[in-house]
């Protein structure tokens, strides 16, 4: 394993980087880039180091009353244990506990999870339920944001272009009364720890004091190229009460996530598997 | 671990100095962009009591602290060590040679058998150790916070062990704590 790598301090020194490295790729917590470099070398790549830059827009946690924003460079530990997260979006705090391990939790940012863009992503399949906005740094310092749907392109893939970097992710508080939610994240694996998920299931799930569904997101990972947002399946529930829905109806819903899934037979599972699972698991929401 | 020679010299590796404070000592060394902590321990320091396992982060025998956070040290970048508190098994034990109580713990709890993980399983339950101790708890009062054996489970998740079964080393996790009352 060979390359160079450049240590920016600042976001001023980053972007100066950016704009006058050729052949670079970033590097995070490194936990993904190193095993891929170790495995195949790459001649000449330059490494930028971006767990060096201090800025508290990267590294940091802000909230308002329109929700949360989180800085692309707090690791998966960090939100595991920030207590607006796991009060509010339990989802995503699921979803960072159930990734890998940890130690590499303690390094693995969640800009990382995003930009390796791995169907499976853990935390990539909670923030596109919690339908997150990507804020992306330009190198001339403009920042662009998009849907976080946008951002993955496909398997590996997302719409960042060369000289960009993404600077953080906004999750929008949906409904005022967020006491009222039910909101969780379900990893399939063959085991529970060091595991690629063979499919995953998240959503997040707003009541009103009836019970009655006013918000739903649903996003399912490790089933097409993409992490997909089931959103026919979340229009199906609104108005319905949770506590309430039949066993034809819950059925429908599963079926609606279902037509999103377009998964593939690899080393994992075959795609039937992924499909009867995702099926089921649907289904289980509601008991 | 030894290092190949790289047949293509064209482009010579830059070298950064990196200083941080290991087992308590300030040290300072020059290292190369690809170098891993894992790497820098072992064949710079010769601190060989870090093992490489699968160099990749699923294993966990090569664990250290980072500023008391447990890391793979075969996938933590050295020059990331900088300006860093970095503690591995060897900074355990205390000057007079008293083993640290997790150490203690594993051998009065028959956990050890081949050896390879334990520095790494050591490390790994130092933290969760560390954690508990500075959790505040008002003084006077009983310290409730203590975590569950499946709490210890999911802090073990990144440490592979092939020969207790883990049963003992879940053990003498788990005593640590109830002995801290």
């Amino acid at each position: 394993m060979e390359f160079n790598i450049i240590n920016p301090k600042t976001k001023s020194e980053l972007l100066k980087t950016i704009r006058k490295e050729k052949h670079f790729r970033f590097g995070a917590g490194c936990t993904d880039l190193l095993m891929e470099l170790k495995k195949n070398s790459d001649e000449g790549l330059t490494v930028i180091n971006l767990s060096q830059v201090k800025d508290a827009q990267f590294n940091g946690v802000k909230k308002s009353a329109k929700g949360i924003r989180l800085g692309a460079m707090l690791t998966a530990h960090q939100i595991v244990m920030n207590e607006d997260i796991k009060n509010n979006f339990p989802v995503l705090h699921e979803a960072a506990l159930s990734l890998a391990s940890t130690q590499i939790r303690q390094v693995a940012t969640i800009g990382g999870n995003l930009c390796t863009a791995s169907p499976s992503g853990d935390m990539a399949c909670a923030l596109v339920t919690l339908e997150a906005d990507c804020e992306i740094l330009g190198a001339n310092g403009k920042a662009r944001t998009i849907p976080i749907t946008d951002f993955f392109t496909g398997v590996r893939k997302t719409a960042l272009k060369k000289n960009e970097v993404l600077y953080g992710i906004f999750i929008p508080s949906k409904k005022k009364k967020v006491k009222n939610i039910t909101s969780r994240f379900i990893k399939i694996g063959a085991r529970r720890s060091m595991e690629c998920s063979v499919v995953s299931l998240a959503y997040h799930i707003q009541t009103d004091e009836t019970g009655k569904i006013i918000h739903a997101g649903v996003a399912i990972g490790a089933s097409a190229p993409t992490i997909r947002f089931a959103k026919s399946a979340c229009g199906f529930l609104i108005g319905k009460k949770f506590k309430n829905i039949s066993q034809r109806e819950k059925e429908e819903f599963a079926g609606k996530v279902l037509s999103y899934a377009s998964p593939i037979t690899d080393i994992r599972a075959t795609a039937w598997y992924r499909k009867e699972v995702l099926f089921n698991i649907s289904k289980a929401i509601f008991e | 671990m030894k290092r190949k020679v790289k047949k293509s010299k064209s482009k010579v590796s830059q070298l950064h100095e990196v200083s941080f404070t290991l087992n308590g000592k300030k040290v300072f060394c020059k290292v190369k962009s690809a170098t891993v902590l894992l790497d820098l321990i072992r064949d710079v320091f010769e601190l060989k009591g870090t093992k490489p396992g699968c160099n990749e982060g699923e294993c966990g025998a090569c664990t250290v602290l980072v500023d008391g956070a447990p890391v793979n040290s075969c996938l933590f970048l050295a020059i990331n060590a900088d300006g860093k508190k970095l503690t591995t098994i060897e900074g355990l034990m205390k000057p007079d040679g008293t083993l640290d109580p997790v150490q203690e713990s594993l051998v009065q709890n028959g956990a050890v058998q081949c050896g390879f993980c334990t520095s790494g399983m050591t490390m790994t339950i130092k933290a969760l150790v560390n954690k508990y101790e500075n959790i505040p708890h008002v003084p006077g009062e009983i310290k409730s916070e203590i975590p569950t054996r499946d709490e210890i489970k999911k802090h073990l998740e990144g440490n592979l062990c092939r020969c207790t079964g883990y049963v003992k080393i879940l053990d003498a996790a788990e005593k640590l704590f109830s002995k801290e009352e």
